[in-house]
């Protein structure tokens, strides 16, 4: 279906509504992506959309939602390198367009045009493949496999420890994860994923049926005197209960391990630095944290 | 335009909209932690929309889920300057979350138009229930201006996830009528959404 300008603008209303049938969407995204002019109507439409979603009765997500998200992203990255794509590849033109968002607004309709760019790229190995043949490729493998993923990109991290000449904090931290892998494989264990601020420490964390947690850190800032990291467990919208603290080198990695805590699914793990150790309340801001993800069923 | 406090209002979003690109960008990078700080910034959102079009927490999840991976791997998909950040990750919530309620019925079937809408379609009245929120108001005012017959077009579309056909056949309004009610509905909903920031601000 080839539209005329003046037909694309008759269809924005419903397009933005998500309102088109497929193939009238495809064919509005087609024109867009081709014509010079810039259908502003487009825009200004798919902006009043967005404030109908703004208007709608605001309910929190499941608390686990996030590391399940985070656990399937890492696990791209994992696919990738295992894998090396070319640098830069991008997708065949319009395989993708109508997958990522075909109703609020145009800008999908010019997916292919890589505008921003990637400053801080890393090395094309580690960079995410644009694969589209699988929607969602994590959901279908195992639990085994997707652990397996996401304690692969964790020791790329050691990987990249390798790279800055750091052998004895990449080794040290690939045995920490070895020590997180032996305890995830437990029935009912759960696994989080450690974030912190831009390029912070990160890690990867297991926690067992019995509230034990094993804990693999890297890039933590060294400790000095009597400073200390002290793990936390955050259980639902109760506050956090200290479960004990470590010190970290100057290789910045930390290990951690604790037993019989209060750790349960969906519980938060959080890290805080402190100045000695026996804190009970934490010390802000927290350095990292994770939620303790369930293998999904 | 011209009032401080209209400028102030495009400014202030305008700078959000700076770190959204600036977080999407390292999301274009392949860094986690940027995935992590845009999904804390639009979770709720995110959540809400795709669990008021669904009305199913478990579809709404790997709606929300899906959304956000497919701009982790798609984040240069966006092209700046054509909306916001935040514009595009709901409309690609919204789209998925249209699509995931067409999969669960055949095409060709219609919501049974016996079965009693959801509240929030029937009556305008309820949406300062709901909505319990800064913007309750406006959106109360700006919904207020359309007509009973373009607010039910749109809420059919945005919220029901019919298609226009659809709603021409569900309301026996023909499909050129229901095109231009959902034009004039945007419309006037634009104007009452300019007039609300120019009154209020940020």
């Amino acid at each position: 279906m080839i539209l005329t300008c003046a037909e694309a603008r008759d269809l924005a209303p419903a397009f933005v509504l998500g309102a088109l049938d497929d193939t009238e969407a495809a064919a509005v995204r087609e024109h867009l992506a081709a014509c010079s002019d810039l259908h502003e109507e487009f825009a200004t439409f798919g902006g009043v959309a967005g404030y109908l979603a703004e208007s709608v009765e605001p309910v929190e997500p499941p608390a686990g939602l996030k590391g399940k998200i985070l656990a399937a992203a890492a696990a791209d990255l994992t696919a990738v390198a295992e894998v090396p794509a070319p640098a830069g590849v991008l997708p065949a033109a319009g395989v993708r367009v109508a997958d990522v968002g075909a109703a609020g607004v145009p800008d999908v309709a010019e997916a292919m045009r890589p505008v921003l760019p990637a400053p801080s790229a890393p090395p094309p190995a580690l960079r995410f493949r644009f694969d589209d043949g699988r929607r969602r490729p994590v959901s279908t493998s195992s639990w085994a496999m997707r652990l397996a993923a996401v304690l692969a990109i964790v020791v790329l991290g050691g990987w990249s420890l390798v790279l800055q000449g750091r052998l004895d904090a990449s080794e040290r931290y690939a045995q920490a994860v070895a020590a997180v892998v032996a305890a995830a494989a437990q029935p009912g264990s759960q696994t989080a994923i450690m974030s912190g601020a831009a390029a912070g420490p990160t890690g990867i964390a297991a926690v067992g049926a019995d509230g034990s947690i094993v804990l693999a850190m890297r890039d933590l800032a060294p400790t000095a005197g009597a400073e200390v990291y002290e793990a936390w467990v955050i259980v639902g919208d109760g506050g956090p209960v200290p479960v004990g603290s470590f010190t970290v080198a100057a290789d910045g990695t930390g290990t951690f391990t604790a037993s019989g805590t209060a750790a349960a699914a969906g519980a938060t793990l959080a890290l805080t630095r402190e100045p000695g150790p026996g804190a009970t309340t934490p010390t802000l801001p927290i350095v990292s944290s994770g939620v303790a993800v369930a293998p999904p069923g | 335009m011209s009032d401080g406090i209209a400028d102030r209002s495009v400014r202030s979003a305008s700078a959000a909209d700076d770190v959204d690109r600036a977080v999407l960008v390292r999301i274009g990078a392949g860094q986690l932690d940027a995935l992590d700080e845009l999904y804390e910034r639009y979770k709720t959102m995110a959540y809400s929309i795709a669990n008021r079009i669904t009305a199913d927490a478990g579809l709404a999840e790997d709606v929300v889920q899906d959304a956000f991976l497919g701009i982790w791997r798609h984040a240069s998909s966006y092209v700046a300057g054509r909306g916001s950040v935040k514009t595009w990750l709901l409309s690609i919530v919204h789209h998925r979350a249209i699509d995931a309620v067409r999969r669960r019925r055949p095409t060709s079937t219609l919501p049974d138009p016996e079965l009693p809408l959801p509240p929030v379609l029937m009556s305008p009245d309820i949406w300062p229930e709901v909505a319990g929120r800064l913007d309750a108001v406006e959106v109360r005012a700006a919904l207020a201006t359309l007509s009973d017959v373009q607010r039910e077009a749109i809420e059919l579309a945005y919220f029901g996830g019919l298609t226009q056909t659809e709603v021409a056949e569900r309301t026996g309004a023909p499909l050129g009528t229901v095109k231009s009610r959902m034009r004039l509905g945007l419309l006037a909903l634009r104007d009452a959404q300019l007039a609300a920031e120019r009154s209020t601000g940020p």
